[in-house]
């Protein structure tokens, strides 16, 4: 950890991603069949749930899934560990698709500067 | 009945007698800390030499150490003007008279022998000299503060795009109007 930091603090900074600025390309480009993200939980649900803003995420109905298994079994907490690792693999799974949009929008950035050196090249 | 009731006044009578003798049997020139002669109050600012040489004897001192205080007014007449040292500073192992205040009989008492006792102000030097102390904290703080504004124009993060949130990045959540259109944000599988 810390080579991406590296290369846009000390290298070539037009080639690495900023995570502020993100997405820069269009979403189909390259990817002609993608889907979109649904949240599985209506608003009025996640408000009902009184769920903090930073947690009304995709996962969110995970989440309440979870707490309302905590609220039933308490105090018998083990009853919920399989809510609970399904939460945490719906956000293992949000991480990994971020890492991903990471690494994407990281290629294309790439992608565009050999571009640019190509036509430089060229004239 | 009368007769045990005078029989106990004498007895009373005669205890009185014997305390009063017990006091007057004390040795001449014995008087109470409370009954304090005129000569031996704190006086006026010494003017001649005389004076001087009465107060540092009045006050047990040697002519040559002994300093008065400035006559500008504030009344402190002829107390001598010790070294704002306090008592943290007098030696802890010497067999003081008064091993608490570390003070022996007679000495002259700072003006302010009540603030420099152990429980309160200590003027005691520093291990290391004031102007190090003061350079090496001058030297921890410039660098903290080097490197948290280092950190603010070149901040570190994961390799990873910003968390995605779902009905257009909670508009109405976070206070948005609800009777205006909200800005579309679409996030898509990857």
């Amino acid at each position: 950890m810390g080579a991406h930091l590296a290369r846009r603090y000390l290298g070539e900074a037009e080639a690495e991603p900023d995570p502020l600025r993100m997405p820069s390309f269009p979403p189909a480009l390259g990817l002609p069949q993608r889907r979109e993200r649904a949240s599985v939980a209506t608003a009025e649900q996640l408000a009902a749930a009184r769920l903090p803003l930073e947690q009304r995420d995709y996962c969110a109905h995970r989440l309440v899934a979870l707490l309302r298994c905590q609220r039933d079994a308490f105090p018998r907490v083990p009853r919920c560990r399989p809510q609970r690792h399904a939460w945490d693999a719906c956000q293992h799974r949000d991480y990994v698709m971020r890492m991903k949009e990471f690494e994407r929008e990281r290629r294309l950035l790439q992608r565009r500067k050999r571009l640019l050196e190509q036509q430089a090249a060229a004239e | 009945m009368m007769a045990a009731a005078g029989a106990r006044r004498v007895l009373w009578q005669r205890a009185a007698a014997q305390l009063r003798a017990g006091v007057a049997a004390a040795p001449r020139g014995a008087r109470a800390a409370s009954d304090l002669p005129k000569e031996l109050m704190p006086g006026p600012y010494p003017r001649t030499p005389e004076e001087r040489a009465a107060a540092a004897k009045k006050y047990n001192m040697r002519v040559e150490d002994y300093e008065p205080y400035p006559d500008d007014g504030f009344g402190y007449g002829d107390y001598p003007k010790l070294p704002n040292r306090s008592l943290h500073e007098r030696d802890p192992w010497y067999q003081w008279d008064q091993q608490d205040m570390r003070h022996n009989w007679g000495e002259p008492m700072h003006w302010d022998f009540d603030m420099y006792i152990r429980n309160r102000v200590d003027t005691s030097p520093t291990p290391v000299p004031w102007h190090t102390m003061r350079k090496h904290f001058l030297i921890f703080l410039t660098t903290m503060l080097i490197m948290f504004g280092v950190g603010e124009m070149y901040p570190s993060y994961r390799p990873v795009g910003p968390k995605q949130y779902p009905f257009n990045d909670l508009y109405l959540e976070r206070g948005g109007d609800p009777n205006k259109e909200p800005p579309v944000v679409k996030h898509y599988e990857i």
